[in-house]
């Protein structure tokens, strides 16, 4: 495939592991080279995360075998894995909050006064390293007493990625590392993988983010239900190509067709304002429709939906729900209008992991499941189990903690305590964010069918195909303004980030992916 | 791809509010030791000052070692670093101290049983931490409880007088017109600095607190550190009680009910380090705040009960302001 990479770094073959009855994998075998940059996606659940884990030290598989420069590896711990220099680069960063980056650099290999050997920290020499560590590889001029919580997201990923350079590995293994970066901040950091594969390191990349997959790898190696399904070329592939074999369907039907015509205003905002966050903001939902809302961190489009839902109301301006003028003071007053929100930290806001399913989905309800002062529970589990069955959701019983629940199932329990209340307006705040393809698909589904119920539909979204695929019209709001009103169908995915940047065409701004 | 705000360094012109914290606080102690100096005759004397130190020394050691064990256990004072068995396991070593003592064994024998006992108890609370995964509250409450019980079995909740030779060095004057006890704390002050900050310790202990996935991958023995704290704690207890039997010549109940008082020095002591962290030097400066105020409000003439409710109102104090700044948002 990649006929100029040089030989094998690591090398994977047949990897078996067993979770109880389920196989996280199922003979998944793949080969890193020298100097190249190797992808590795899948849907949650494909056994990417084993993968890790077992590169890690942290897991053994039941059978295959590990091989780091031709040498095979068994029983391999943490430390065994990092003497023979394989390193990872978690997604969430093995950084000690509140440490410098001197100090966060050499953690456990401090530099010594004297011949080396001495009990004694060099805390100066321990400052000089990390700078010019940093310095050298980056170019980045970083003093080493400056504190981590002091530093953006990517330059703790550069402090991160020094850490690992300093022990000059063979291989680096980089799990999701732009989960929590802006667009620039990851372009940053791809220039930086870049050019470790231009030193001549191994690198194996995962990743949810099919297009920086795309743009960055030499080699893809596709997994599914444990299996490396596919090893191939990225830039003879296509991103709806990738996502088809991970799924194993085609995706063109990632987006559901929507006919309807969108009915009677529903929501119509005049002149709405909050000081500091947005202001003069008027438009229309219609029933039926879907609205999409998107601007850059600081837009004010988060504001407004926090707005529609009560939690910090407008100040200014009118808002009319079914043509009364309205304005919920408080989510409880917002939730009796029938306005249901799906919060965009699902894990933290939208549902709670240990209650049940049942419990979760009928929280906001629970009223009406009430006879003379007691719970009914039988009418209660009826309803339960038709939403389960309504919204597809996949979960062991109505029983079960929604925290056992993949993240498109509890994003789905999320909607679904909506449904049970008669709720006509629907705001969501990025409702696929690490979601996995297949329940996006079903969101997808689940959305377009509630808009074709008569809801309405406001759906926040830095995901631009998304919008682009989803909505009857896309607002745009830059600076607390609605600066565009596009229609999805026309909308091009730059005039979006144009007007989401205030009106700066060409450049692609921060925070949203193209 | 989410939109996501990032941390960013503050604007030159804030006063980030941990500095805010530690300088109100140090202008307190100022302020406190101002007060006295003005209205309490004979607070300011280089004499009564060695005394102050003099009568801090065993709650520090006690402190230093509630200060290793919330740096190595997290600074979550639920979840995190606790040692709520320190003061009883005091008082169950000086308790052992003064009977072996009083049952005619040398004073090396005695020392040694004192300290030993004191490292065991840390020892314990460590196995059932680390090793068992109780909460460090629970574990340690259960351990209090324990060692109070074990003291009243030494001691048959009677006063035990004991003289020995260390007891009268300890509490016997040294170099310079300080007492043997103002030189042990100034020499537990200074070696546990050293070690803390010298040498990798603190940092590598400061890891486990903090993240320790982060202190496992960096190959650093995270569960040998944290056990190590539990133990250090314990030996220092031990140590305290030496200095304690030196003070009430043998051991008296309730001699061990202090607490509360190493609770809120660890804590107060966070105000007065530069990142908001548990530190020696921070947990040194707020021993001699508190006993200052004892030893002003004697001065003056008000009731040392008062101090009780003044250490309450700072302990509510500073765990307040702490949550407050760790919010987000």
């Amino acid at each position: 495939m990649n006929d100029q990479a040089g030989e094998a770094a690591l090398s994977l073959q047949g990897l078996v592991k067993r979770f109880g009855a389920t196989r996280a994998l199922d003979g998944a075998s793949l080969v890193v080279r020298r100097g190249s940059l190797h992808g590795l996606i899948g849907q949650n659940g494909a056994g990417k995360s084993t993968i890790v884990k077992i590169l890690n030290g942290l897991l053994q598989p039941d059978s295959g075998s590990i091989a780091i420069d031709g040498r095979q590896v068994v029983d391999a711990s943490p430390r065994l894995i990092e003497r023979l220099g394989v390193h990872i680069i978690h997604q969430e960063p093995m950084l000690v909050p509140g440490f410098t980056v001197a100090e966060a650099l050499f953690l456990g290999d401090e530099p010594r006064l004297g011949a080396g050997r001495s009990p004694v920290v060099s805390w100066r020499t321990m400052r000089r390293c990390a700078e010019e560590a940093i310095a050298s590889r980056f170019g980045l001029a970083l003093r080493g007493d400056t504190p981590l919580d002091q530093l953006g997201a990517a330059e703790r990923q550069i402090v991160q990625i020094t850490r690992s350079l300093l022990k000059a590995p063979r291989v680096l293994v980089f799990d999701e590392p732009t989960a929590s970066l802006v667009r620039s901040e990851a372009n940053r950091l791809f220039a930086i993988i870049r050019r470790l594969r231009e030193e001549g390191a191994a690198v194996l990349y995962v990743s949810h983010y099919l297009e920086e997959v795309r743009d960055l790898c030499d080699t893809v190696t596709v997994l599914r239900n444990g299996r490396d399904v596919a090893t191939l070329d990225p830039a003879r592939t296509s991103v709806a190509g990738m996502a088809a074999l991970m799924v194993d369907r085609d995706l063109g039907a990632m987006f559901p067709t929507r006919s309807s015509l969108p009915g009677a205003p529903l929501l119509e905002a005049r002149g709405l304002g909050r000081s500091g966050a947005f202001a003069d903001l008027s438009f229309t939902l219609r029933a039926g429709e879907i609205l999409g809302l998107t601007g850059l961190v600081g837009s004010g489009a988060k504001e407004l939906v926090a707005a529609l839902f009560g939690l910090a109301p407008a100040d200014r301006g009118t808002l009319l729900l079914h043509g009364r003028a309205v304005m919920p003071a408080s989510p409880s007053e917002a939730v009796g209008l029938g306005i249901g929100l799906v919060p965009e930290d699902r894990r933290r806001n939208g549902v709670a992991l240990d209650a049940s399913v049942a419990e979760n989905a009928t929280l906001p309800g629970l009223v009406r499941f009430v006879r003379r002062f007691l719970l009914d529970r039988g009418r209660e589990q009826e309803a339960v189990r038709g939403l389960i069955a309504r919204l597809a959701i996949k979960t062991p019983g109505p029983d079960a903690p929604v925290g056992a629940l993949s993240g498109g199932n509890q994003q789905k329990v999320s909607l679904a305590k909506w449904l049970g209340t008669g709720a006509t307006l629907f705001l969501l705040d990025e409702p696929t964010v690490a979601v996995d393809v297949a329940a996006k698909v079903e969101i997808y589904r689940l959305l377009a069918d509630l808009a074709a119920g008569g809801a309405g539909i406001l759906l926040l979204s830095s995901d631009l195909a998304e919008l682009r695929g989803l909505a009857d019209r896309i607002l745009v709001m830059h600076r607390g303004r609605l600066v565009a009103e596009l229609r999805a169908a026309d909308a091009t995915a730059d005039e979006i980030l144009t007007a989401a940047s205030g009106g700066a065409a060409g450049s692609a701004p921060d925070g949203i992916a193209a | 791809m989410t939109a996501q705000s990032l941390s960013r360094p503050l604007s030159s012109g804030q006063m980030p509010p941990a500095r805010l914290l530690r300088i109100g606080a140090t202008l307190l102690l100022i302020v406190a030791v101002g007060l006295f100096a003005a209205m309490a005759p004979g607070f300011a004397t280089a004499s009564n000052l060695a005394d102050v130190a003099e009568q801090s020394t065993v709650l520090a050691l006690l402190a230093f070692g509630m200060t290793l064990v919330v740096i190595a256990g997290g600074p979550d004072v639920v979840r995190g670093g606790i040692d709520l068995s320190l003061g009883a396991n005091l008082g169950l070593c000086d308790a052992l101290y003064a009977a072996m003592s009083n049952a005619g064994h040398g004073d090396g024998t005695s020392a040694l049983v004192a300290v030993g006992a004191g490292a065991a108890v840390g020892l314990v609370n460590a196995v059932a931490i680390i090793r068992f995964g109780v909460p460090p509250l629970l574990a340690t409450l259960a351990s209090m409880n324990a060692c109070a019980g074990l003291e009243l079995v030494v001691t048959q909740n009677t006063v035990l007088t004991t003289d020995s030779p260390l007891l009268g060095i300890v509490a016997g004057p040294g170099a310079l017109g300080l007492s043997t006890t103002d030189w042990i704390l100034v020499a537990m002050t200074a070696a546990l600095l050293l070690v803390m900050h010298a040498t990798p310790v603190g940092l590598r202990l400061r890891a486990v607190g903090l993240h320790p996935r982060a202190a496992r991958a960096a190959g650093l023995p995270v569960a040998a550190m944290g056990a190590g704290a539990y133990v250090a704690a314990g030996t220092l207890a031990g140590l305290a009680a030496i200095v304690q039997a030196a003070r009430l010549s043998g051991s008296s109940p309730g001699s061990g009910d202090i607490l509360l008082s190493v609770v809120l020095t660890s804590l107060l002591g966070v105000v007065f380090s530069r990142r908001l962290q548990p530190t020696i030097g921070g947990t040194l400066a707020a021993v001699l705040f508190i006993g200052c105020l004892v030893n002003g409000f004697q001065l003056v003439n008000v009731s040392s009960y008062w101090v009780n409710g003044i250490e309450g109102v700072l302990i509510l104090s500073v765990v307040a302001l702490r949550s407050l700044l760790q919010r987000p948002g």
